[in-house]
């Protein structure tokens, strides 16, 4: 109910609802970026992106659903255009990388991870990324296999698959750290 | 199921906490998008009090009226709280002061074990000019350096023997510095100034005549509104400087005490105060990313071996360099063209399988690749003294050194082109890469 309310009152140009929108989300959408990318510079810029965009549509914006299942698909549509463009751009082979850039520090970064987080984000680009999706949905967004099909355009059965195979290889990727 | 949960329960552990500057940073850019867009709501309704005023004679004299009442109730407000400090002064003292020093006592309360507070005591020094640091009574306890001609923060452990350095390229450390140069005073302040506040009069404190001003505004924390704000400080009547800030925030399920007192403004500093005092047999560390999961992973010289053999088998000969990450979709790039019987057998596996089982396949035959990169890199960060030298070094070079580290002061573990490995001596190792093709 108060996220109808928000979303009512920022359609009419409050600045007031958007913060608490932006409050209110911008944790776990950075969360969900960080575990989608596994690099917090492009988490940062990708949440950014999402509510630069939120904020530009207040007039021509029209929700049936949830809005944190909207800007959760923001989010995800953010990280899918942006892996698009890079694996477009990509010339450089990666034998030619030093090394990783993802989680250098910039120097005012936006949010602190807790170690596990860092070990998560770590875990999560080992898996392919359909699965990585599939698993941040489920255990970031609760999102349900139904949902998660839709989003992917993909069966039920598919996305079970993926989300079984993705476990698994989190678990062992995680072995030292998940009771099991 | 029982791992997805254990997966599910990790998921809740990783948390993240947002840096309040860089958040409202980010704040004020979208919401100048939301401005430019033209969609927001006018600052107010721009109502012309004015006008309205001057079209009745009998509305004049009844504002005059209200305008004189107003101005008695103001000034006898202003005598009886005995006021006279504003507190937008005090900030413009505060910011005059070229370098102060301070106590801080803080105490994080998690009210789910009440009993086992986290409590510290500190002295901060602070100057527009060379940065802050803190230091703790605790000996054990880590020193903080913002050094602005260093460009660098300092962290260092004096119980772990170690120390981290933090890099601020361009005049990123001097607009950091100053931004937090006067967070326990001004910063204070300002929020108050931000919030609705009422003065407590004028008392004693340290043997000091002060005027104290509090909050109980919730929106004095920027962020996520906690349950209980009581901010307060006391400023000296004379200097309009503050001896004491008192903040109690109740948050969820934790509640932080801060208090800072025994001010020295106005002190004599020089850059030797923040120059960073490291021991010669501190070392170097950095809070890594790549080194815990190095670490979470225990990856031994064994595993490394795998991996080259591994990619030896894929593609004939090793990885040019190590510093790559296992990214698995171009990882198979590299071995798709390949003929070796490795390649082959593994490429008729995939034949006509889903593009989702292709994925697990590959991940799993690839997988051990990936623990080359985190051996190696473990080396660095241990300056193990590590070089590889997969370029010109082929499996069938049983005698040349495709790897290696340092294990003591004299001695090197290396892995040879047909990954046997020894413990060789400086002097051999020496010999052994004098013999490498240039």
């Amino acid at each position: 109910m108060e996220d109808k309310l928000l979303i009512w009152k920022f359609k009419r140009g409050s600045r007031e609802s958007l913060r608490r929108i932006y409050d209110k989300y911008h944790g776990n959408l950075l969360k969900l970026a960080i575990v989608l990318t596994g690099d917090m510079n492009n988490a940062e810029d990708v949440v950014q992106e999402v509510f630069i965009k939120f904020a530009q549509s207040a007039a021509r914006f029209g929700l049936s659903g949830s809005l944190k299942s909207y800007l959760i698909t923001s989010t995800l549509n953010c990280v899918r255009n942006r892996r698009r463009d890079d694996l477009r751009h990509r010339t450089q082979n990666l034998n030619e990388i030093e090394d990783l850039p993802s989680m250098a520090r910039r120097p005012e970064q936006w949010a602190v991870l807790s170690e596990e987080l860092e070990r998560l984000s770590c875990a999560m680009t080992c898996l392919p990324y359909e699965q990585r999706e599939v698993v941040t949905l489920r255990m970031e967004a609760d999102m349900t296999f139904r949902k998660i099909a839709g989003l992917q355009k993909t069966s039920i059965s598919t996305v079970h698959g993926r989300y079984r195979y993705g476990i698994e290889k989190l678990r062992s990727l995680l072995n030292s750290e998940v009771k099991v | 199921m029982k791992s997805a949960e254990d997966i599910k329960k990790y998921f809740q552990k990783s948390t993240l906490s947002t840096n309040s500057d860089r958040h409202e940073a980010i704040f004020e850019t979208i919401q100048r998008a939301q401005d430019q867009s033209g969609t927001t709501e006018p600052a107010f309704n721009r109502f012309s009090f004015r006008s309205f005023i001057m079209k009745s004679p009998l509305v004049k004299i009844s504002v005059a009226a209200v305008v004189i009442i107003a101005c008695l109730i103001g000034l006898s407000f202003w005598r009886t709280t005995g006021s006279g400090i504003a507190l937008a002064d005090v900030l413009a003292q505060i910011e005059k002061v070229g370098a102060y020093r301070h106590q801080c006592n803080s105490t994080l309360t998690n009210l789910m074990e009440p009993n086992t507070p986290a409590k510290s005591h500190y002295t901060m020094l602070r100057s527009q000019k060379y940065g802050y640091k803190t230091v703790s009574d605790d000996p054990n306890d880590a020193v903080n350096y913002y050094s602005i001609q260093e460009k660098a923060g300092f962290i260092i452990r004096p119980k772990q023997k170690e120390y981290e350095r933090i890099d601020f390229p361009g005049d990123k450390l001097t607009s950091l510095a100053q931004s937090q140069y006067n967070y326990y005073a001004g910063e204070i302040v300002k929020k108050i100034l931000g919030c609705k506040y009422e003065s407590m009069g004028r008392s004693i404190v340290d043997g000091v005549e002060v005027e104290g001003f509090r909050t109980t505004d919730p929106n004095y924390a920027s962020q996520k509104k906690p349950s209980q704000v009581d901010v307060r400080i006391w400023v000296d009547v004379k200097t309009q400087l503050p001896v004491r800030t008192e903040e109690h925030i109740t948050k969820d399920k934790t509640i932080w005490d801060f208090i800072t007192h025994d001010y020295r403004w106005d002190i004599p500093v020089d850059a030797a105060d923040f120059k960073p005092v490291i021991p010669d047999d501190y070392t170097r560390t950095e809070k890594d990313f790549f080194y815990e999961f190095a670490k979470l992973k225990d990856i031994t010289e064994e595993d490394a071996i795998q991996g080259l053999k591994l990619y030896a088998d894929l593609s004939g000969h090793y990885p040019k360099i190590v510093n790559w990450f296992p990214k698995l979709q171009y990882q198979w790039s590299e071995f798709e063209k390949s003929e070796t019987p490795a390649a082959l057998r593994l490429k008729e596996e995939l034949k006509g399988l889903s593009e989702d089982d292709k994925a697990k396949r590959l991940s799993d035959a690839l997988m051990p690749m990936g623990r080359i990169n985190g051996f190696y890199y473990w080396l660095r960060r241990q300056n193990k003294d590590r070089a590889y030298y997969g370029e010109t070094v082929t499996p069938k070079d049983a005698d040349k050194v495709l790897m290696r580290w340092k294990v003591s002061d004299k001695e090197y573990r290396v892995i040879f082109g047909d990954l046997h490995v020894e413990t060789d001596t400086s002097e051999k190792l020496a010999e052994l890469e004098a013999a490498l093709p240039k």
